[in-house]
């Protein structure tokens, strides 16, 4: 019962939980808005690299809870939104709360602590938040936003590798 | 069953959210209103650490730009300084020929003037060892037809005579040594003297009768008697003249710089030189006054000194040894 009422908690025995001191999730999402936002201004490579969503992915199969990874995407996708001019709220926001959820709910189910295993997570989620902003944008904004290019392939594969050093370095901040 | 709805009771929250969201962009899209207080917020939170990176990076960048601008000037410095170092050098080299070319060029129009007598230009290479010696080396030589008693000069004024010939150099004794002599007269009263040296810097006018007016800047020429100088070539001018026993004691500052010569002139034959007007003499030695004086000039100042000699007469009685030097120039 405990099990269908809290499935991210403990849905597999042998997939461990990780807990975080308080604040470390906020504050380091925050951070992640930050440094995208603050590397962008030093040239294009930036946009190789997308942080939040690295940051989405990470605390969702990390901490298994598909209603706090749902929000933790909701909040980070929104800031990112409301940071970039461009993108009206709710583009970054939609994408990311689906991607922490399923982030949260595949964590919860599998182990995601290989680094190979990361790689593809993070590739895999990389082109289906791109594919989730893309309908986003042709069905509500009416923008021809392509669902893959090579340069989205490039972003994904820079993304992956980065992501794979970025958690484990986030790994360090596991509460003990 | 009833456990269902708690079973699915994320996905509910996620299409909750889902659409929560998607209504607000449609109603963003639709009233095309901007939600600015989520921006704000958003922006309110993240600028200040903006900021504070960019100030930081800046900061960074600053020192670093700074530090390797400091040693790239520390380097340009250098190689700026050993550049001014190099510059000066050239400049003065480049004087140095200037100041070649200008005399070298006087020299060869003075040359050019006087194509009826054959010179040959030298260069002093050397002096006299001996502090009390005004003698010169120049480079030219028995090879060059150089003999012993031709006539060196300058655009300015004569400079000596040659008194050593080797097969490539010859040495010349200055007319301001004490070994030296010259024909000479005074220009004004075309009175005739002895030009020697005495050691110093100046000359001295030997032989003329303290009787004998002479004024201080008066322009002593050759006498061409000494059948080395050819007549009428500037020696100098009178520095100051005072009675003495039996001669005046006249000092001359020779119209030649002989302390500082670099390029002169070596009569090849003791022939005269062309008389020529002021105004080619002149142009035959410009910044300089002319060597030759023209016939009508020393009229001029034969005619001024017989004037000079009348005028003595009616307040003193004349020496009558200085009137025919006054009245009777001799060519």
């Amino acid at each position: 019962m405990s099990y269908m009422l809290n499935p991210g908690a403990q849905s597999d025995s042998n997939v461990e939980v990780h807990k975080y001191y308080s604040g470390t999730v906020m504050l380091t999402a925050f951070l992640a808005l930050v440094l995208q936002a603050f590397l962008h201004k030093y040239g294009r490579w930036a946009e190789l690299i997308d942080l939040p969503l690295l940051v989405t992915v990470y605390f969702g199969v990390s901490r298994r809870n598909p209603v706090t990874g749902m929000f933790l995407g909701a909040t980070v996708g929104i800031l990112q939104d409301a940071l970039s001019h461009d993108n009206p709220i709710g583009l970054f926001g939609i994408a990311k709360t689906i991607v922490g959820y399923l982030a949260s709910t595949i964590g919860a189910r599998i182990d995601t602590q290989h680094p190979v295993a990361r790689l593809a997570l993070i590739f895999l989620f990389f082109h289906f938040h791109q594919f989730v902003f893309a309908i986003m944008q042709r069905v509500l904004l009416n923008h021809p936003e392509p669902f893959f290019t090579l340069r989205l392939l490039v972003n994904s594969v820079v993304t992956a590798v980065f992501g794979v050093a970025l958690f484990a370095l986030l790994d360090r901040l596991r509460r003990a | 069953m009833i456990d269902t709805p708690f079973r699915h009771r994320p996905v509910f929250l996620l299409a909750a959210v889902v659409l929560a969201q998607v209504m607000l962009l449609a109603f963003q899209i639709k009233r095309d209103h901007d939600v600015r207080l989520i921006r704000y917020w958003a922006a309110f939170l993240v600028m200040p650490f903006e900021r504070g990176g960019t100030d930081a990076v800046n900061g960074t960048g600053g020192i670093w730009s700074n530090y390797i601008g400091l040693r790239g000037a520390r380097a340009e410095n250098a190689r700026l300084r050993a550049e001014i170092d190099r510059l000066r050098l050239e400049n003065r080299d480049l004087a140095a020929q200037a100041g070649e070319a200008q005399r070298l060029s006087i020299i060869l129009k003075f040359n050019d003037a006087h194509t009826e007598a054959p010179m040959l230009a030298a260069q002093v290479i050397g002096a006299s060892a001996d502090p009390a010696s005004h003698t010169l080396f120049l480079n030219r030589g028995d090879r060059d037809r150089v003999r012993r008693n031709m006539a060196v000069i300058t655009a300015d004024g004569i400079v000596g005579k040659i008194v050593e010939v080797l097969p490539a150099t010859s040495e010349v004794l200055l007319i301001n040594d004490k070994d030296s002599g010259a024909g000479a007269l005074l220009a004004d009263t075309r009175t005739h003297g002895v030009i020697k040296g005495s050691g110093d810097p100046d000359a001295r006018l030997d032989y003329v009768v303290n009787d004998e007016t002479v004024h201080t800047g008066e322009m002593i020429l050759t006498s061409g008697e000494d059948r080395i100088f050819p007549k009428d070539l500037l020696i100098g001018t009178v520095a100051s003249a005072s009675p003495g026993n039996p001669f005046q004691n006249i000092h001359v500052r020779p119209a030649a710089h002989l302390d500082r010569l670099e390029d002169v002139l070596i009569l090849l034959t003791p022939q005269e030189l062309k008389k020529q007007d002021s105004a080619d003499a002149a142009g035959a030695s410009p910044g300089s006054p002319g060597i030759v004086q023209n016939e009508t000039e020393l009229a001029a100042n034969a005619a001024r000194a017989a004037a000079s000699a009348a005028k003595a007469t009616t307040s003193a009685p004349a020496p009558p040894a200085a009137q025919p030097a006054a009245t009777a120039p001799k060519n």
